[in-house]
């Protein structure tokens, strides 16, 4: 286990405040905002391609970044395998299929080449940020979580730049890492998900715009929180990111990401790559808080959120996905690891949470190559409303891995009775001296527990959080601290009104 | 010619020789009519991502068996439960071999399913429940629905306990380079009425044998249903066995799987419910070795209030051999209080055996307790050194260890003489004498 | 403090109290014994408000305010405490997190600022050894795989913290044994003074040469057909209910 840095101190994601000031009225008051949060649109002034696809606008964009030749020729065949692919049906969800003509590829606020400062930031960006409770002027100050932000398609800031290259670390957008350090970027893009992946995978390598890059040196330990923060501002848009995390041999990083969307009736898509690589004894913890808007409450709007997100542990590496999913119309994602080298590790924690007409298809798969390799997987669903949340998993023990052990947790808990939870897990083994235990339940919350938390006066709605949160509490334990915060306020609101 | 065309040219030629009745004709020419659009399952399908059926359908297999195909009693004796009095019905290459069975009709048919179908008075019952709770989709049983014509016809009458077991056996004599048989099943146990029966199919050489059987259980008001499956044929024989259960309220049913032999071993067993309180009990052993392969693709589709299942599958795998569990728990938004479990507990012994898995939950009620475990391991090795120090030598330990893992399935077999002869060959499986009470 | 008028109750359609009144002063302690099936456990989950019983008739006054219609949580607020005869499970729930907010919740109800984290933390840890309950429980989830005495001690550590005007314990003796109980006793004792008030609900009298009643009632088939000093108490584990019956009857 690695022990956090006692003398840094770090801010939350969100709030700049420090959490633990967080009172109970601070609850109230969001929690009678019942509506989306993160609900407002900003009015930037703002670049967007004409929406549609085709090779002109993947050479476009990349143009427009000012991306050398081999970087438009990988785009090119992504998006050539794309148009022979078919979106995938297999998942447990239901929607009208996004038309991708009508998607603009390209989005991004006006602005000049670069930001030397962040004086020169659009003020109504800056607006955004503190709306969202990123202050990045305290950010600043307080040696805290590093950060990259990406709004619609571009990477707005990066701030402690200067503080993490001290350390060799690189952590910028990825498009400024294609332009300074396109021999790393060229060496691991696209190896772990490679262009033709899936469907999604595809269309993101074509039209990808930005998204972050970070690469710890051998033997480095990040002293700080790693984190990238996206936002589709722009209407009409999709956002596609792409992330690529390079731990070198016994390096460790940490790394968050959260995301928000403007409120809106139209459903916008968002399809991601992160792509991790952990080198021999590497360990890479990545984090993600995901609240993109999840519709209003008939299910009309909100994201499309068709993720891929895998990790490749060499020797001795370790990987941790942790994930809270509350977000989002429809989720479609399974971070996964592939445990190539003996003595790997992967593991995977995750909340998802669906309340009105969300569905969500999530889980993870855990590909143990290596000998002595071990995967664990706690998957808490929570369902509420007329939603769908589905546990899809696969454990797969090739022939060459000698002892791999895999322990895997799946749990639902439904609320009310118009809701769905669905748990579909794959256990493939290949080797006799194989360990796997799998276990899952489906539970509700008892009358008799709310009636005791009532008695000892906590209201209703607060003992459905307060026992959500035992439920989840395996999962939220494995988070940063300050995400952990957030996350829980986060499920009490995901889930406001869904108990009668 | 493919099997597929062999088999829709060969449903004419069946069609012609067999005076149906109209509603008759009617399903079978829907059933074929599925099975000519969809084929063969492939690998493709998710329902069979893991059992492919390519290498058996190249057999040339003859669809029609020729006639009397006599065996002796005493060659197969040992097949039968023969320490007790039991009714029988037997089959040879398909065809019914009364000197063998032990049918009757009074106080309740134990006859054939070729009776049932043409006989007028039995048409009443045929239209209630011939083809009723088998799948109309699944091109398997579709195909078996189109061929229907032999098999065992069960009618046990309201209150009725009836006091033998019933056996029905399917023996292939070889005569046939390669043969292909669908028997057709169709057991109705009435009100509060209570039966068992033991099914088994087995070869008697080793030229290869591809059955696909489908088998109807409909399980009246607090019927009580057990029924065993025997599965441990030569490696040459290949079973697709699709078995589908109506429960009404308050009834208890019970099947039990002990899949041991055969090449490929595909079980589909679906449970559906039509009433308030039932029980539903799903077990299975399955020890194999080489390279055989056994497939358990279970549903209970809960669809009413306060019933609940059981599932309990044990695997032990030698050799190259291939392990499928497929489970699935269905329960629908009205079927509060539902309790239902499943187990999947798997051994891997041999280096090159697989074993794939996949339990399943979809659950649309809230008030429910519902779980299932699945596990892969090896044998406890310090359970294996404490019985090596107190001198049983290894491989008797290893069997011993091995028998105690399939005892939450053995012990719930009712009929003694079966429990018995179920350890026999458990035991003969680990290749064991075993030294100990069974 | 507590006044039950001319109550009646039900549960699906059947009737368990037919008329209860009983009042409990501050500082008093009350028991009330009873056969199995009179209605016990039933008044005290109508005196805190469960929702499975439907009241029919009849009040109950809270220092003088008709709480009958209140949500429990509001009951619990002004002072109603039941250490409950079977205590829920709540995985993932430590008793530090679920008695903070507890007693958060309460505060706030009655407009008081939270209670500051040095205030609790030294409450809680002079409660805890109120009931002699060792550290590391505190961090356990709420009831999950507790014993029998360790979920009552835990109740009644929670009445220590809460500080209820009225606390009605019900069976709390089930299930413990001789130690336990009598540190749950010495816990009830210790917390009992001139401004709260004690309902003890059991079936034995057992628990009752620990924490001493001021007033002893009979409960039979949903009414209080007996009234009596502490002796009542032993006068019962002596002889039985059948002769209050017969008493009755005759």
């Amino acid at each position: 286990m690695h022990k956090e840095l006692v003398d840094v101190e770090r801010v939350s994601l969100y709030k700049s405040k420090n959490m633990s000031k967080y009172t109970e009225d601070d609850l109230k008051v969001e929690l009678e905002n019942k509506e989306y949060e993160y609900g407002f649109y900003t009015d930037i002034e703002s670049e967007t391609f004409p929406a549609g696809l085709n090779e002109d606008i993947v050479r476009a964009i990349s143009k427009k970044k000012n991306e050398p030749q081999w970087m438009t020729d990988w785009r090119l065949e992504a998006f050539r395998a794309w148009q022979q692919m078919e979106e995938p049906e297999w998942a447990n969800v239901n929607y009208e299929k996004p038309d991708f003509q009508a998607v603009s590829y390209y989005s991004a606020p006006k602005k000049k080449d670069k930001y030397a400062s962040l004086d020169e930031v659009d003020p109504e960006l800056l607006e955004t940020f503190k709306k969202l409770g990123i202050s990045l002027d305290e950010q600043k100050k307080l040696a805290g979580v590093a950060m990259d932000i990406v709004v619609d398609s571009v990477s707005v800031a990066t701030t402690f730049k200067k503080t993490l290259a001290e350390k060799g670390i690189i952590f910028m957008s990825i498009s400024e890492a294609i332009q300074e350090h396109p021999e790393l970027v060229k060496k691991y893009l696209g190896t772990v998900v490679p262009q033709k992946d899936n469907f999604y995978a595809a269309l993101n390598s074509a039209v990808f715009s930005d998204g972050s890059f970070c690469y710890i040196p051998k033997g480095v330990r990040c002293p700080m929180e790693l984190s990238t923060y996206f936002r589709i501002n722009q209407g009409g848009t999709g956002q596609f990111e792409r992330t690529l995390v390079i731990a070198d041999e016994g390096s460790y990083v940490s790394y968050l990401e959260g995301c928000t969307a403007p409120s809106r009736d139209e459903n916008q898509l968002h399809a991601a790559v992160v792509e991790l690589i952990a080198l021999d004894d590497a360990e890479i913890k990545y984090s993600t808080v995901q609240n993109w808007y999840p519709g209003n409450k008939e299910g009309k709007g909100g994201v499309f959120n068709f993720v891929t997100k895998r990790g490749l542990c060499e020797k001795n590496a370790k990987i941790s996905w942790t994930q809270v999913e509350t977000g989002s119309a429809v989720t479609w994602k399974y971070p996964s690891c592939v445990l190539k080298g003996d003595n790997s590790i992967g593991e995977f924690y995750s909340i998802a949470v669906t309340n009105n007409f969300q569905q969500a298809d999530t889980g993870t798969k855990m590909i143990h190559l290596g000998k002595n390799t071990k995967s664990t997987i706690i998957s808490k669903g929570i369902s509420a409303g007329k939603s769908q949340n589905s546990y899809r998993g696969l454990v797969q023990i090739g022939a060459r891995a000698e002892n791999a052990r895999n322990f895997s947790q799946c749990d639902s808990l439904l609320m009310g009775n118009n809701c769905g939870a669905h748990t579909f897990p794959y256990i493939e083994s290949k080797n006799a001296s194989a360990k796997i235990e799998h276990e899952a339940t489906t539970s509700k919350i008892g009358e008799d527990q709310v009636f005791y938390c009532n008695q000892r006066g906590i209201p209703t709605e607060k003992a459905i959080a307060l026992i959500v949160n035992g439920f989840s509490k395996e999962v939220l334990n494995k988070l940063p601290m300050e995400f952990a915060v957030e996350a829980q306020k986060l499920l009490e609101i995901s889930l406001e009104g869904s108990v009668g | 010619m493919e099997l597929k065309e062999k088999m829709l040219a060969s449903f004419m030629a069946f069609e012609e020789k067999i005076k149906d009745n109209e509603d008759l004709h009617e399903v079978r020419n829907h059933a074929i009519k599925n099975f000519e659009n969809k084929g063969f399952p492939t690998k493709k399908e998710e329902a069979w991502k893991y059992t492919s059926l390519n290498a058996i359908l190249k057999n040339d297999f003859s669809v029609f068996p020729k006639k009397d195909n006599a065996i002796e009693f005493k060659d197969v004796k040992k097949y039968f439960l023969h320490e007790i009095d039991t009714y029988k019905v037997v089959f040879i290459d398909g065809i019914f071999s009364s000197f063998l069975s032990s049918t009757t009709h009074e106080g309740l048919d134990v006859c054939l399913m070729s009776s049932a179908l043409t006989k007028p008075k039995y048409k009443m019952v045929i239209d209630t429940y011939f083809n009723q709770i088998a799948s109309k989709e699944e091109s398997l049983t579709s195909l078996n629905t189109a061929f229907s014509l032999e098999g065992a016809y069960i009618n046990i009458p309201k209150s009725k306990v009836v006091e033998k077991p019933i056996e029905i056996i399917y023996f292939s004599t070889g005569n046939e380079a390669a043969l292909m048989v669908q028997p057709r099943n169709l057991v109705i146990v009435g009100e509060n009425a209570h039966v068992q029966i033991v099914e088994r199919h087995q070869s008697l050489n080793s030229n290869p044998v591809l059955t696909n059987s489908v088998t109807e259980i409909f399980a009246q008001k607090r019927a009580i249903v057990d029924y065993y499956k025997i599965q441990n044929d030569v490696q040459t024989a290949n079973l697709i066995d699709n078995t589908y259960i109506a429960q009404k309220q308050e009834s208890r049913v019970a099947v039990h799987t002990f899949s041991f032999g055969g090449n490929i071993t595909r079980n589909n067993l679906n449970f559906y419910h039509q009433g308030e309180r039932i029980d539903s009990t799903l077990k299975g052993i399955t020890i194999i070795g080489d390279k055989q392969h056994v497939d358990h693709y279970t549903l209970v589709h809960h669809a009413q209030p306060n019933c609940e299942s059981h599932q309990n599958y044990k695997t032990i795998l030698d050799g190259q051999s291939t392990g499928v569990f497929n489970g699935k728990i269905y329960v629908e938004k009205e079927a509060q209080k539902t309790d239902a479990f499943q187990q999947n507990n798997n051994i891997l012994i041999g280096d090159k055996a697989t074993i794939n898995a996949k339990p399943q939950l979809e659950i649309f009620a809230d008030d429910v307790k519902c779980s299932h475990g699945c596990t892969i391991g090896q044998l406890d090795e310090s359970a294996m050194f404490y019985m090596q120090q107190r001198g049983i030598p290894k491989k008797e330990a290893k069997a011993l260890l091995m028998y105690a893992f399939t005892s939450e399935v053995t012990s719930s077999i009712k009929i003694p003489e079966l429990k018995a002869k179920i350890a026999r060959i458990i035991a003969d499986k680990l290749g064991v004498k075993m030294g100990f009470d069974l | 403090m507590l006044q039950i008028k001319n109550l009646h109750a039900s549960v699906e359609d059947k009737d368990i109290l037919k008329g209860i009144n009983l009042e409990i002063k501050a500082g008093e302690v009350h028991a009330i014994m009873g056969p199995n099936g009179a209605g016990k456990s039933t008044l005290s989950s109508i005196i805190a408000g469960n929702e499975n019983y439907e009241v029919t008739e009849g009040e109950i006054f809270l220092d003088g305010e008709e709480i009958s219609e209140l949500a429990p949580e509001e009951r619990a607020h002004k002072g109603v405490f039941l250490s409950f005869q079977y205590p829920v499970e709540i995985p993932g729930v430590s008793v530090t997190n679920f008695i903070k907010t507890a007693i958060n919740e309460k505060r706030k109800a009655n407009g008081e600022e939270e209670m500051p984290a040095n205030e609790m933390l030294k409450k809680i840890r002079e409660k805890s050894e109120l009931l002699e309950m060792d550290r590391k429980f505190l961090s356990r989830s709420l009831n999950e795989g507790f014993s029998g005495g360790e979920k009552k001690r835990n109740e009644i550590f929670q009445m220590a913290m809460l500080e209820p005007k009225i606390a009605i314990l019900d069976e709390t003796d089930s299930g413990l044994d001789i130690d336990a109980l009598r540190i749950v006793a010495n816990g009830v004792n210790k917390l009992k003074n001139e401004n709260n008030a004690v309902l003890v609900i059991t079936h034995y009298q057992r628990l009752l040469d620990y924490i001493v009643p001021d007033f002893v009632h009979v409960l039979m088939d949903g009414k209080i057909v007996k009234t009596g000093g502490a002796d009542l108490a032993l006068e019962l584990e002596e002889k039985g209910y059948d002769w209050i019956k017969q008493e009755q009857t005759a």
